[in-house]
This record gives structure tokens, sequence and C-alpha cells, in this order.
């Protein structure tokens, strides 16, 4: 067990990621030894293509959202005493391995509690535009993202700490999290820091991409959540 | 400004507070079930005698009784959409929450039964 990556955990949401997600877990667990993945009620087969790796795998009975996903994710692998950083991985194949690399080892140096992926550091050429301003005033809108210098709170790219883990408790189901995960740095003063990733934005992943409608259900949901507080 | 154009809008600000702050309390659940009455009480009075609507609507500086009652819906919709909004987050909520526990509690019975031992040192 000198596997250096023993103590990283990827936890992988899926929906309907039959074509692609045995090749994506299969060329990351060369490098992670741990992943989880969420099935989310899938009905294309994706259990079976999971199975066929040697991921774990945690199915939703039924389909609850990404939000969701990720929580049962993060509860599945939090139980296991060994595991010290915990990273959310898209299944669809747009993060790179390298990335995570880069994120768990800033974790481990540094002093710090999450990193959360940018794509807007560094060459943002390679996003599509109308995602590229979708993005930017998702941000904009955010006050506190901004107070705590994140650029791109939508990334789903993250790598974070047990205690992070332990803290987390996602309560959209939906696409919402991503905001509730920034109030959630802000209320509990995890430290946080951004890392510049590359996202590869294939014909695959722009098709199972989310409507960019939907911002209107995040931003819809986010503020009544903040009045309830 | 007339008196029911104030009146309305703060009855319209408190409900609001009031779903934002207490829903899902003893506290909320019980001046719901107040209002509930109160309409009902008022729309059984309104029917028998819609003079009297008239009247107070002519206090209030609504023309008609009939309008007075229009107003009085909207707010009562209002009301309705977003409680009704809240309560089924909250139920998502919970719902998530019941499909997890089985979720993880699956996957434990399926790991222990494949390899004999339980990955996770904790009784399934």
């Amino acid at each position: 067990m000198a596997d250096p990556m023993a103590d990283v955990w990827l936890v992988i949401p899926v929906y309907n990621e039959a074509p692609v997600i045995a090749a994506v877990l299969t060329h990351a667990l060369q490098t992670f030894p741990n992943i989880v993945c969420v099935d989310d009620g899938s009905r294309d087969g994706s259990t079976d293509q999971i199975l066929t790796t040697g991921a774990h795998l945690v199915r939703h009975p039924v389909n609850l959202g990404q939000g969701a996903a990720v929580q049962t994710g993060v509860e599945y692998a939090r139980r296991i005493p060994e595991a010290q950083y915990f990273v959310t991985f898209d299944a669809d194949g747009q993060h790179q391995v390298d990335d995570v690399l880069r994120m768990v080892n800033r974790l481990r140096t540094e002093p710090l509690d999450i990193v959360v992926g940018t794509r807007f550091r560094g060459d943002v050429t390679h996003i599509p535009k109308l995602k590229r301003v979708v993005l930017k005033t998702a941000v904009k809108l955010s006050p506190r993202g901004r107070r705590l210098g994140l650029t791109d709170s939508h990334n789903g790219l993250r790598a974070f700490s047990r205690t992070v883990a332990m803290g987390l408790d996602i309560t959209s189901n939906g696409m919402g999290h991503a905001p509730e995960i920034v109030e959630m740095i802000d209320e509990k003063g995890w430290r946080v820091a951004e890392e510049p990733v590359t996202i590869l934005y294939t014909d695959y992943s722009m098709a199972k991409g989310q409507s960019l409608l939907n911002g209107v259900n995040i931003v819809f949901d986010s503020a009544v959540r903040r009045n309830r507080r | 400004m007339t008196v029911i154009k104030i009146l309305l809008i703060v009855a319209v600000i408190t409900l609001v507070m009031l779903l934002l702050r207490s829903h899902g309390t003893t506290r909320g659940g019980a001046f719901v079930k107040i209002g509930m009455v109160v309409f009902l009480v008022f729309a059984a009075y309104a029917v028998v005698r819609p003079e009297d609507v008239t009247w107070v609507a002519g206090l209030l500086g609504v023309g008609r009784g009939t309008d007075l009652v229009l107003y009085a819906m909207v707010v009562g919709f209002g009301f309705f959409a977003i409680s009704t909004y809240l309560r089924f987050k909250e139920l998502e909520l919970k719902y998530a929450r019941l499909a997890r526990a089985m979720a993880l509690n699956e996957a434990d019975n399926r790991e222990q039964r494949s390899t004999g031992t339980n990955p996770n040192n904790r009784p399934a």
C-alpha cells in the first residue's frame, strides 16, 4: 500500500454516461485507486459500465440531481478513515487527471481547505463564447464569490480536505449546488484557492452540458436559500 | 396613496417575511391555520352580506367590494404559491436524504457480498 494517492477519493456523479464512463474511469484509475461513482438513476446501462471497472458504485434509486449525487459520493467516501482528500470530478471526460494532481498537491503542501478549478485564469479561447459570457455573468452576480476571489464558481472540479468533506451538506439537489458550496466556504471560513484547469469541450460534453436557461433556476433558488438562513 | 394600497403592500411584505422566517416551524404552521380560518370566515361573510364588503371597501379607499375581494385574492394566491414552493423544496430535501441513505446501504451490502468483508469497517 505504498500508493501515494491512496488517501485521495474521486467523487464522480454519473447520469446517463454509458458511452464514455468506462473509458474515463479506466484512465482516472491509473492515477487514483479510489473512485466512487454515484449513479443518479441512469437508464442507459451506465451502472453496468461502471461495474466493469474497479470503481466503487453507489446507486440512487431515483434521479435526484447532480448536487445530491455529489453529496452522496462525499458521504460514502468520508466514512473511510484513510480518505483525506476528496475531489469532485465529471463523468464525461472534460476534466483532466493532471489538473487533479496539481490541486491535491496544493492541498498537501499549502494551508488550504479547498481548491476550486477555474477556467478564467490564462487562456480562455477554448471556452465556447456564449458559455463564457454566461459564466462571467454568474460570477458578477455573486458578491460572495468576488470577495473570496473566485472567478469560476460553477466549475465542477474541486479538491478539498477532510474538514470540508465532513462539513459538506449540500441541500440543492440540482445544479444550484455550485453557489451553495461558495456560500458554505464563506460561512464556515474554509481557506480557499483557485487553480487554473483545462476543460475539454468535446461534442459529447457540449451536448450534455446544462442548459443556459437553467441559470434562472440557480439564481432563484440561491436567493430563496440565502433569505431563509 | 390610498389606505388600501398601503395595507396591501404591508400585507404582501408581512406574508413574505413570515414565510421566509418561520416556515416549517410550529409557529409558522399556526399562523397559516389562523390565516386560513380568517379567510374562510371572510369568504362566508362576503357571500351573505356583500353590501358590508362594499362598505369596508369604501372605508379603505377601494371603489367596490368585488375589487377588495380581488385584491385579497391576489395576496392570498401569492401566499399560497410561496408556501407551496417552500414546502416542495423541503420535501425534495427529505426525499433526497432518504434516497441517499438507501443508496449507501445498498452499496455497502453489495460490496460486502462481493468481497466478503465490509469495506468501511462499520456494521452494515
